[in-house]
């Protein structure tokens, strides 16, 4: 019990990775989704898409919602940097998915449906290349002096974070694809396919260039290579990341349904572990020594405590209700209309 | 005035707020709406409650779109625009975000995918269950937002280290004097304000004799729930009042324009109007009754109240703003309850039948009229709560411009206009939708007998 004790921020970080994890394969994929409308003509080719994931995507955008609240209450000072300093990437998110979340009501209800299966398509780009400039920003460096953002405002914008917006973009289309070959078949599934091995082509290469510029920006990273522990740990993550590459391609090939978006998860799993494990301690990495740390960031015992005993209650519940739900709405989705 | 970047986050914030809480009140009040008549429907296999349920679902599901929309800003803006007041209260606000998320948001929205795709999916029986799930969620969430928010006016459960809330007992934390009152409160506003809006809804199609039976049964239906809570309101009211003089008496001063402390053996009187001055430390001009104020507060004639000038300036909130917030509030709840008993007499003389309704032209326009009323009435009683609160942020600990991100003007400008335009465009999209739901009206099987 006391060394759990003594581990809680640690245990805090893995579930609050968990549920960034829960959120960019789920909502991602819708995300994705939205992106993908966008390059398509027809409106009832985007209502179809959207269809796809009509009944599901409330509960995975509240990942993110989830996500928001508990990485304030375990570790507040992490969550306060981290949107002050990011204020311009996340307000447009908020706004890109203020469009998102509307369309689908909006358009349910509208006679020009035209209108919001774009608004659809525009807010999930808006969201996608938000979270990446936010992202981009934050493996970037922030200059954060006294436990406060002291940079600008703009510090967030450079070539390498536009570069990893890029890459989320595209990151998402990759998923959406996969979703839509799960759920839809004839000529959207075809499309999908193709979408699928040209945004994983174009992932894969960003996300090398993306890994290999913040390992050699950073020299603790590479530092973590000369331990033994993490080095093993780092290797053997990077190894199951490439792995699960070869098999997603394989999946795509042989026209496989289901294969391609669980691989796709794999390799997001465990590029994110190993970058994660490249930079642990620190959560927001800095030019300066002063970087913050896990511990630092982290809210009291107490809280931290209580919050992981109701979380031991909750997030089984979670699980178990969205099977169910999942499991309700199994199978492709054939062209039936909002039933409401 | 100087529009400070503090100024205009607390702009910023003020306004997504208060376009946001239109919203969930109607989630939370129809979302137990829906769920009586789905219930009533398996039950009894009245198709009526069925096609009362369809439509009104309709509503339902736009407000929530609304709904969910504008209340994201609001968990991130705390990071965004407040970011040393997250520092600061993480330790227990943030958690109870996070609570808000686990429990209720997610209960909610995964079952909201049943609740609008289930109808031909599920079992009816599986279909009430989701909808009662998605209605208790949503009061969870009222639940623990109420948490947050009453921590901030009464902070409890722990202790200020280097400026930092630390929490050592959560129980008190979230059970803290506050809540009961401000959450029953809160929660009364909402039932409030759905029945008034289906009333009002139903009473506009009443007066236009369009599907008249259809919108009797609703329009009684929340006729007899808000004559029931309407009155209890106006308790829970007085309830909340006794807990700000309790823990927060410079706002309850602030909230009478009380300047001096009655001396013992004088009444304080209640002033109905003032002109409240702050400079001067006194009204310029007050209507007052005398005795007023000493009688609500403390049921005697010459009770005791603290006066404003009993407090430091620099922690005095605004005395006007505050003043006559409570005062609208105040006065369209005891409208409110004049037209329930204006209903009643209505209803009990035989106005409500099937023929007579539509020629109650007046009462049906007062039920129209209740629907911005009330909504006005609850945004006044937040402006009270929350204007009454400052200086102060968290309450007598952090003053709510050390609060705030060290963010230049500039951003903030340009997210607060870009909030603005976004949602007056999708208020007015909200309003042109609702046209077209009514427009096509409730399917129903035939003309009900009422």
């Amino acid at each position: 019990m006391q060394s759990l004790y003594l581990h809680l921020p640690q245990i805090w970080l893995a579930l609050i990775a968990f549920f960034l994890l829960y959120y960019v394969a789920t909502d991602g994929s819708d995300l994705g989704i939205g992106i993908i409308s966008l390059f398509s003509s027809r409106e009832a080719e985007r209502g179809a898409m959207m269809e796809s994931i009509g009944s599901v995507w409330h509960g995975h955008q509240t990942w993110l919602v989830l996500l928001g609240g508990m990485l304030f209450g375990a570790f507040p000072v992490f969550y306060a940097v981290l949107l002050s300093s990011l204020y311009i990437p996340m307000i447009c998110m908020l706004i890109g998915l203020a469009l998102r979340g509307v369309s689908f009501e909006f358009r349910a209800r509208s006679k020009s449906k035209g209108i919001w299966s774009r608004a659809f398509g525009m807010g999930s780009l808006i969201t996608a290349g938000s979270q990446g400039l936010a992202l981009g920003g934050l493996l970037g460096g922030l200059d954060i002096r006294n436990g406060v953002f002291a940079g600008d405002i703009w510090a967030w914008l450079t070539p390498f974070s536009v570069l990893v917006a890029f890459g989320v973009i595209v990151g998402y289309t990759m998923l959406g694809a996969n979703y839509l070959i799960m759920k839809t078949e004839g000529e959207i599934q075809d499309r999908a396919y193709r979408f699928s091995g040209v945004a994983a082509g174009i992932t894969l290469l960003l996300a090398a260039t993306a890994h290999t510029w913040v390992t050699l920006k950073y020299p603790f990273t590479l530092e973590k290579w000369a331990m033994p522990g993490f080095s093993t740990g780092i290797a053997l993550l990077l190894a199951a990341a490439l792995l699960a590459f070869v098999f997603y391609f394989r999946s795509l090939l042989r026209r496989k349904e289901l294969a391609p978006f669980i691989f796709n998860v794999a390799v997001i799993l465990f590029s994110f572990s190993a970058l994660s494990l490249s930079f642990y301690p620190n959560m927001i990495p800095n030019l300066s020594p002063e970087s913050i740390s896990v511990g630092e960031a982290a809210a009291s015992s107490n809280t931290l405590a209580f919050m992981l005993v109701a979380m031991a209650v909750l997030l089984p519940i979670i699980l178990t209700y969205t099977v169910f739900v999942y499991r309700t709405f199994r199978g492709k989705v054939t062209n039936e209309t909002a039933e409401y | 005035m100087d529009l400070t970047p503090v100024l205009l986050s607390r702009i910023q914030f003020a306004f997504t707020t208060m376009f946001h809480i239109l919203w969930p009140v109607l989630i939370i009040g129809i979302g137990i709406y829906l769920l009586a008549m789905e219930a009533v429907w398996v039950r009894t296999k009245n198709r009526g409650y069925y096609h009362q349920a369809r439509f009104w679902q309709k509503l339902f599901f736009l407000a929530l779109a609304m709904g969910v929309i504008s209340g994201i800003p609001l968990e991130f803006q705390f990071g965004t625009n407040w970011s040393e007041f997250s520092r600061a209260g993480g330790d227990i606000f943030g958690h109870m975000l996070g609570f808000e998320a686990a429990m209720a948001f997610m209960l909610e929205a995964t079952f909201i995918g049943i609740m609008a795709y289930g109808w031909n999916r599920v079992t009816p029986g599986m279909h009430l269950f989701s909808t009662a799930v998605v209605a208790f969620g949503a009061t969870l969430s009222a639940f623990w937002i109420m948490v947050a928010n009453s921590w901030m006016q009464v902070p409890r459960g722990g202790e200020f280290v280097d400026g930092s809330f630390m929490m050592t007992d959560t129980f008190q934390a979230v059970f803290n004097p506050d809540i009961f009152w401000s959450f029953t409160h809160m929660w009364f506003a909402c039932l409030q304000i759905s029945l008034f809006v289906i009333g009002g809804v139903s009473a506009w199609h009443i007066l236009k004799n369009k599907n008249t039976s259809f919108f009797l049964r609703s329009f009684k239906i929340a006729a007899i729930a808000a004559i029931i809570v309407t009155p209890a309101q106006i308790y829970l009211g007085d309830g909340s009042g006794q807990v700000v003089a309790e823990e927060q008496p410079q706002k309850l001063a602030a909230i009478e324009a009380h300047w001096e402390t009655n001396p013992p053996g004088e009444g304080a009187g209640w002033n109905i109007l003032a002109w409240p001055d702050p400079s001067e430390e006194k009204n310029r001009f007050a209507l007052e009754v005398p005795y007023g104020l000493s009688l609500i507060m403390t049921h005697s004639l010459t009770g005791q109240v603290q006066g404003l000038k009993e407090f430091d300036p620099d922690n005095r909130p605004p005395v006007a703003v505050t003043f006559y917030s409570f005062r609208i509030m105040f006065a369209i709840g005891g409208a409110l309850f004049l037209l329930m008993l204006w209903t009643v007499w209505v209803w009990r003389r035989g106005g409500l039948l099937r023929d007579t309704a539509s020629e109650q032209r007046w009462l049906m326009r007062a039920w129209m009229a209740a629907i911005p009323l009330s909504y006005i009435a609850m945004e006044a009683g937040w402006i009270t709560r929350e204007v009454g609160r400052q200086p102060w942020i968290i309450y007598e600990v952090l003053r709510t411009g050390e609060g705030a991100s060290p963010l230049p003007a500039g951003p903030i400008w340009w997210s607060l206009i870009s909030f603005a335009l976004l949602y007056l465009v999708l208020l007015a999209v909200f309003f042109w939708l609702v046209r077209r739901i009514l427009r096509t009206g409730p399917e129903t099987d035939q003309e009900e007998a009422p």
